[in-house]
């Protein structure tokens, strides 16, 4: 789209200059049914003359003489050139651009065609990822683009997603990408300030996914260095849908289906649990406490709070415009509702993208989002008092109730009806994301854009806990508001140039960016309300507030000289420098250069004769980027905070100075090859990468006998190198209609540990383990090589060769949460209007912590309910299995057997869809352009070896050290649903 | 192309190509100002520069000493709880499995519980190693603010040494010959000095000595028990001198102690933990609705709006309640659906229960466990039966000094259940591995306590980890 805005520019900039000879004109269609094309750019070749064609597909154009040139582009289609001659009216029917060299893909401050790329970058298109009903963009990428690793954490709707570019390169601040929407880098981080367990809501559900009209990402430091120190875990810019000339295309799409639980908890019913119960006690030496099992009711936790989800998405738009003034307006409406009981997530967004023209050489134009959404949230993801939580842990031989109608309660856990009925847990956000724009054409090529752009989000959150819940019993209710709000304000000035010399292109330009980020938080507290109908803080009787605020800025300058000659040998080269308020005086700037060559074989003479050859590219790239995120915003500082004793108020140390911390850098090679065959039917692009971050910002792990855990401090390597590749191929286009599209990627990444100031551990337990040497994500257990089958006494690798089993030096890293591939797999099929796609999605070599096991594999040594694995323990002489005999010493409360460490890895039928579109003439006839109906499904079939849920969860999100551990995590949903597309 | 009509309407071109220029121009201005936004301030915190810098600061510095004490993770539950779990008084039928390790003496290195209470209370000595060295230079501070800033800091500082020293270290003659590493400068930047290794068993607690004579002598007699005072001091003397046996002075400062007008037994044993800041009370932490314990949650059951996670051994509650005339005996409850007994010492909805550190009920006994240990039997018993007297229980008179001091640490147990004594006492009296022995479990068979060196827990993985120097505790190797 953006193209199309640039040349209808370029163009109308033009208008005025031209010298008058004669008038050419036609119409321009599609070869792929035939419908006029509308905004195609009409170029005088060599010139700077130029039009788009209308609505109708018509246009009209000057020419000097017959000798000239007229070019067509238009994006998604194959450019072509016909000579003027002596003809005055031209019937162009373009072809689609199957191939991906041709097409403009939206770089950092600009845009590029492909085929000059010296950069590693992969579009996601709108085509590819419409329809779906995944409630964040961020989401949408997973399958979709080589070297990017996508794990959606729970199935909880709005939920957090895992999102890694080319793995993860930092250990202490943030892995996650940067997200720029049409220009505006925005706020991606949870805003929730809820403590409600471990997962994470997702503030890139605020955006409307049909809104956009591509993503691209951004992975080598060539395309991202322009970002700086920003850029270092890859950038994801999105790009939104804008008008383009032409009568008003209205466009409607709804869409409704239902989600269902992929499988539920698997827990012993009644008898089986006291016959366990039994077992163990008897194992013990202790009286069974359960005098007849056979009799025991068994009460279905799970079936009490799972439920049919619904789902419902309803999108309406309206674009168009002529030269002066296009627009695009457009209103979303999405409810999704959890497979828990009142789990859910309702958005609303509003859209106006406007560009005018009010003189040649000048534009300016807005691109605004207003967002309102509402999630009802549960306590989840490692959460005692959470209701999926307590489906694991209730006996089954229990009823909901007592004889008196209380809840059932056993200690540490909450009913799971109670859990959902009793409690209420809302978060609201409003967001609005708005840039203007105005850009000024000085002379031809040389133009000066302006931009302010606002990315504020509030959000209000709100828990109550009744007088029947744990938390609410004793105080006579619970609740709490909570209200954040985060404003972020950017400036943007860039002066561009762009201009020809000979074969020489040359595009440059030279920027500067300032933002400012302020965060501010209030919360309120209430116990002891009067009754249950009351809710709000007001009523309560004692009443406790907090309030924080915290801000950080940073201002930039950058440039961009991009160089080719002849479409042949390629340059590109970045610079920005960027000061950040989160460092000392002393390293507050820093300065991330990177260089990109690329050589388009193909252009060469000795490659011209091979048919079957169109492009044939390499390229590669080195450069320097940084690393701010993820840390706090005064770091460096040494600092006190309140500290208040009872109705004293004080202060104690917090933070200890380091006035020399600094950016984290990643330098980063990329090396690539681009390759296009058969008429651009098969494309084929592969990167291989070595990235490596240094200066981390580590938080090294002091002796606590100074009063502190951690100083953050440079230091530390990591590296992440891997080789990832994209093919797609137009394996069918036949004349009879038949066509049959195909795209395959994967990504392979290895991480490193290089170089820490001390082993450290993560988490509850130490299950994961940060080493020199070692990986991301490694989780750290006592490695079980079996059960004896004499005895059913649990067995253990001697680690440390003593001779003995000892729980706390036999102990060692058995597997990472890393994949040693991720992938998709696409297939577009159509014929005669019907279209089936279906999209596989994969990861391999992952290991997945099934930790529920470890609480529900428990031996007899709870009181709690037991996983039905446990069934499997070793009974009688002679039994072979992992499951050891119920006794207390197999099921010690200090042992961390590496048995609920799983394979993760899986292959899942992501999405799979089929649609009927309405013949052209059918559609007109009810007064629409288009129509098309579908059903699809989604996540409908997983293979997979994990006995858990669903082998991507991840239940700790919260903890960024943490990865693939499943820890009481709501799965994700299966969908199936029907809908209809139509414009007019 | 109505839309167009409108938008001419509304703005002309004219306009728009005007707002333009000024919308660039304005933007280029704005960039001039780029190096405002590089200077943030923090708004939640301070800086070092501005932190104790006036007698203000100072007293808020103090302030923060106890809330260093009274964390979650200190005082405020976890440091009771892992003395009463890993003796025979609480277990653990929960999940929490840290507390379940220390219940079944098996706590791992990486035991998150343990690794809370060592942070933390090095937190407590950071803090008071930064009011030692800042107090002297409070230019707007009497030397009577100085003296009672720095007494503070030093009781604070020595509380802290003692209980690491204690959980640790060992006791002199019973288990263990390291202590703990010992700071006495405040934390400002990382260097050798910041990895200290652990001083002998006898320095470590010569530290708390040292600590505790310099807040005796810059601390005053008050009537506040909320923070320390001169009697707080000389209580914890009293009670230190019992650890490295000497037990002329254990009764001296016991004496001095009883002697205050400020302390009284509470006639009332429950209303010690009804009423807030007793005359029993030496020195207790104090807790409102914004500044919560956590302890009673630990122990109430889920019904009752707590975690349940903790309960009473019922051993140890039948063995409280054999007396029906103890009152002590009457502090706990049922929890049906578990089938086990708890603690009802704490009991405050909204965990607003204050944590008793030491009271004068104390002071009776250790003075009688000095007597009894110089062969004063007759003071001894006399002491004891001042505090049985309140209990409510009859008197009595055992023979011999055995008998006199398993009957004053019997006492001891009662007296203090669920308060943070319990396993300590046991290590102290030399009578752990004969006490804890087949303690009845809810979940299991029952536990022992064999090895010698597990009288001490280890010294957190992230210690070791982070300092080369430190050296794990034996049994833990």
């Amino acid at each position: 789209m953006k193209s199309r805005l640039f040349f209808s520019l370029f163009c109308l900039a033009s208008i005025g200059l031209a010298a008058q000879d004669r008038t050419v004109s036609g119409k321009v269609t599609s070869q792929e049914g035939g419908g006029a094309l509308s905004g195609v750019s009409i170029a005088l070749k060599g010139s700077a003359k130029g039009t788009v064609s209308d609505a109708s597909g018509n246009f009209q154009l000057k020419v000097s003489s017959s000798s000239d040139t007229l070019v067509f582009e238009f994006v998604g289609f194959q450019k072509q050139e016909i000579g003027v001659g002596n003809r005055s009216l031209f019937e162009i029917s373009l072809a689609p651009a199957f191939n991906s060299m041709t097409e403009v893909v939206v770089t950092g401050y600009g845009q590029q065609n492909r085929k000059t790329l010296t950069s590693a970058i992969t579009s996601v298109k709108a085509a590819e990822i419409s329809n779906i009903p995944a409630s964040s963009s961020d989401q949408l990428l997973q399958g979709r683009a080589a070297g990017v690793q996508v794990n959606t954490n729970s199935g909880t709707p709005g939920g957090g997603v895992f999102v890694r570019i080319r793995g993860t390169s930092s250990i202490n601040a943030s892995s996650d990408p940067l997200y720029v929407i049409d220009g505006v880098p925005v706020q991606s981080n949870n805003l929730s300030g809820l403590s409600i367990g471990g997962g994470i809501t997702n503030p890139m559900a605020d955006i409307n996914p049909a809104d956009i009209e591509s993503m691209e990402i951004l992975k080598d430091a060539s395309a991202t260095a322009i970002y700086g120190a920003r850029a270092a875990n890859g950038v994801v810019l999105i790009t939104t849908k804008r008008g383009a000339s032409g009568k008003a295309k209205i466009a409607l799409g709804f869409y409704y289906g239902n989600q269902k639980a992929p499988k539920k908890p698997g827990v012993t019913d009644g008898p089986t649990f006291e016959r366990l119960m039994n077992e163990a006690a008897v194992n013990d030496g202790k009286p069974a406490p359960y005098g007849n099992p056979d009799t025991a009711i068994t009460t279905n936790w799970a079936d009490l709070i799972f439920r049919t989800g619904a789902l419902r998405n309803v999108d309406l738009s309206i674009s168009g415009g002529n030269e002066k003034v296009k627009y695009m307006v457009s209103g979303n409406n999405m409810l999704q509702e959890g497979i828990l009981k009142k789990s859910d997530f309702v958005r609303s967004t509003g859209r106006v993208n406007l560009d005018f023209t009010p003189i040649e050489k000048l534009k300016i134009g807005t691109s605004l989002l207003y967002s309102y959404n509402k999630r009802g949230r549960l306590r989840n993801d490692d959460n005692i008092s959470g209701g999926l939580e307590g489906t694991f842990f209730y006996p089954t031989d229990r009823g909901v109730y007592n004889a008196d109608g209380s809840y059932f309660k056993i200690p540490t856990f909450e009913n799971p009806v109670a859990a959902i009925a009793e409690s209420d847990l809302a978060m609201m956000t409003n967001r609005f994301v708005g840039s203007i724009y105005a850009e000024y054409e000085f002379i031809h090529g040389l133009k000066l854009k302006s931009s302010y752009s606002l990315d504020y989000s509030n959000v209000e959150e709100t828990v109550y806990d009744n007088s029947k819940t744990n938390g609410g019993s004793a105080v006579n209710g619970r609740a709490q508001a909570l209200s954040t709000n985060n404003n972020n304000w950017i400036q943007e000035n860039v002066l561009s140039y762009n201009f020809k010399f000979g074969k020489s292109s040359v595009s440059a330009l030279v920027g500067t960016t300032v933002q400012k980020s302020t965060t501010s938080v209030i919360s309120v507290t209430g116990t002891q309300f009067p009754s249950d109908d009351f809710k709000e803080v007001t009523a309560a009787a004692i009443q406790t507030a907090t309030t924080t605020g915290t801000s950080w800025g940073i201002g930039s300058v950058f440039s961009r000289v991009n160089y080719d000659y002849d479409r042949k040998y390629l340059l590109t080269v970045n610079v920005r420098r960027d000061g950040s308020s989160r460092f000392g005086k002393a390293n507050q700037y820093g300065t991330f250069p990177s260089v990109g060559l690329g050589w388009v074989l193909t252009e060469e003479k000795f490659l011209q004769d091979i048919p079957a050859l169109n492009t044939l590219k390499i390229r590669g790239s080195y450069g320097i980027t940084g690393n701010q995120s993820g840390i706090k915003d005064f770091q460096a500082l040494g600092l006190w905070g309140g500290a208040a004793y009872a109705d004293l108020p004080g202060i104690s140390p917090t933070q200890l100075a380091n006035p020399n911390l600094k950016w984290e850098t990643t330098k980063q090679t990329d090396i690539g090859i681009d390759i296009s065959l058969f008429q651009n039917r098969l494309n084929i692009t592969a990167d291989y990468y070595y990235k490596k971050t240094q200066d981390l910002l580590l938080d090294v792990s002091l002796p606590r006998s100074t009063g502190f855990n951690v100083l953050t401090q440079n230091y530390g390597e990591l590296e992440n190198k891997g080789f990832e590749f994209g093919i797609s191929g137009d394996i069918v286009r036949s004349k009879s209609g038949l066509t049959w599209s195909t795209s395959l990627n994967m990504s392979f990444n290895r991480n490193k540990i290089l170089k820490l100031a001390a082993p450290f551990n993560v988490y509850n337990r130490d299950i994961y383990r940060y080493q020199e040497g070692g990986q991301m994500f490694s989780f750290y257990l006592n490695p079980q090589t079996g059960v004896d089958p004499k005895t059913g006494a649990i067995q253990f690798e001697d680690v440390n060769g003593d001779g003995q089993f000892d729980v706390n030096n036999d102990r060692r890293i058995v597997g990472t949460a890393n994949p040693n591939f991720t992938g998709g797999f696409t297939n577009n099929l159509s014929f005669k209007g019907f279209d089936l796609m279906f999209f596989f999605q994969f990861s391999q070599g992952n290991k997945q912590l099934h930790w529920n096991r470890f609480f529900q594999e428990h031996g007899g040594t709870r009181s709690t309910n037991f996983s039905l694995s446990q069934l499997d323990r070793w009974q009688n002489d002679g039994d072979i299995t992992m499951i050891p005999k119920m006794t207390a010493a197999n099921y010690a409360s200090d042992l961390r057997p590496s048995r609920f460490l799983e394979d993760g890895s899986y292959m899942r039928l992501k999405n799979i869809s089929l649609g009927y579109t309405l013949p052209s003439s059918l559609a007109r006839s009810i007064k629409m352009s288009s129509a098309r109906i579908y059903v699809s499904a989604q996540n409908i079939w997983t293979i997979t070896n994990y006995t858990g849920l669903d082998p991507e969860l991840t239940g700790t999100a919260s903890n960024a050290l943490t990865q693939g551990i499943e820890f009481y995590t709501m799965p994700q949903p299966k969908t199936i649903m029907a809908g209809i597309n139509v414009t007019f | 192309m109505k839309t167009v009509t409108a938008t001419k309407a509304v703005l002309p071109s004219a306009s728009l190509y005007k707002l333009g220029y000024a919308f660039i121009m304005a933007g280029l201005v704005f960039t001039t100002s780029c190096n405002k936004v590089l200077d943030q301030s923090p708004q939640n915190e301070v800086q070092d520069a501005s932190s104790i810098t006036n007698r203000k600061g100072g007293i808020a510095a103090m302030a923060g000493l106890y809330n260093e004490l009274q964390n979650s993770n200190y005082y405020g539950s976890n440091f009771l709880i892992i003395s009463d779990v890993s003796s025979n008084q609480g277990q653990s039928i929960g999940t929490w499995d840290f507390y379940r390790e220390m219940d079944n003496y098996q706590v791992s290195l990486g035991n998150t519980e343990n690794g809370n209470f060592y942070a933390r209370a090095y937190r407590a000595i950071n803090q008071a190693n930064n009011l030692i060295a800042a107090a002297p230079g409070l230019a707007d501070a009497s030397d009577a603010d100085k003296n009672k800033m720095m007494g503070q800091a030093y009781f604070v500082r020595a509380l802290a040494y003692f209980d690491l020293t204690r959980l640790y270290g060992g006791v002199p003659g019973v288990v263990g010959a390291l202590g703990v590493p010992i700071t006495l400068t405040p934390s400002r930047q990382i260097d050798e000095s910041s990895f200290p290794p652990r001083a002998t068993l006898d320095a470590s607690y010569k530290q708390v000595e040292d600590d505790l004579l310099q807040a005796e002598n810059l601390l005053l007699s008050t009537a506040d028990r909320s923070q320390a005072s001169k009697g707080a001091a000389r209580a914890l003397l009293s009670r230190l001198y019992l650890y490295t046996g000497n037990f002329a002075k254990a009764a001296e400062y016991a004496t001095l102690v009883i002697g205050e007008a400020n302390y009284a037994l509470n006639p009332s044993y429950t209303d010690i933990f009804l009423t807030k800041l007793s005359t029993e009370s030496i020195f207790e932490l104090n807790y409102n609705a914004a500044d919560v314990s956590n302890i009673r949650n630990w122990y109430f059951p889920t019904s009752s709006g707590g975690r349940g996670d903790l309960a009473a051994h019922t051993s140890f509650y039948e063995k409280a309640k054999a007396d029906p005339k103890d009152i002590r005996g009457t502090l706990f409850g049922f929890a049906a659906s578990a089938g086990i007994y708890y603690p009802t010492k704490y009991n405050k909805a909204g965990n607003i229960d204050n944590i008793h550190i030491l009271r004068i009920a104390e002071m009776y006994l250790n003075r009688a466990e000095a007597r009894a240990k110089t062969n004063d039997l007759t003071g001894a018993i006399a002491d004891l039966n001042v505090v049985r007297k309140r209990a409510g229980v009859d008197e009595v008179n055992p023979s011999g000094q055995a008998a006199v001091l398993a009957a004053i640490w019997n006492e001891q147990q009662l007296e203090f259940a669920f308060e943070g004594h319990s396993f300590f006492d046991y290590v102290r009296t030399g009578q752990a591995l004969t006490q804890l022995v087949n303690v009845e479990r809810k979940n299991g068979p029952p536990v022992s306590l064999t090895i010698p060196g597990r009288q001490v827990f280890p010294m957190p993985s992230f210690e070791v980890d982070a300092n080369s120097n430190i050296e794990q505790n034996e049994a833990y190797q």
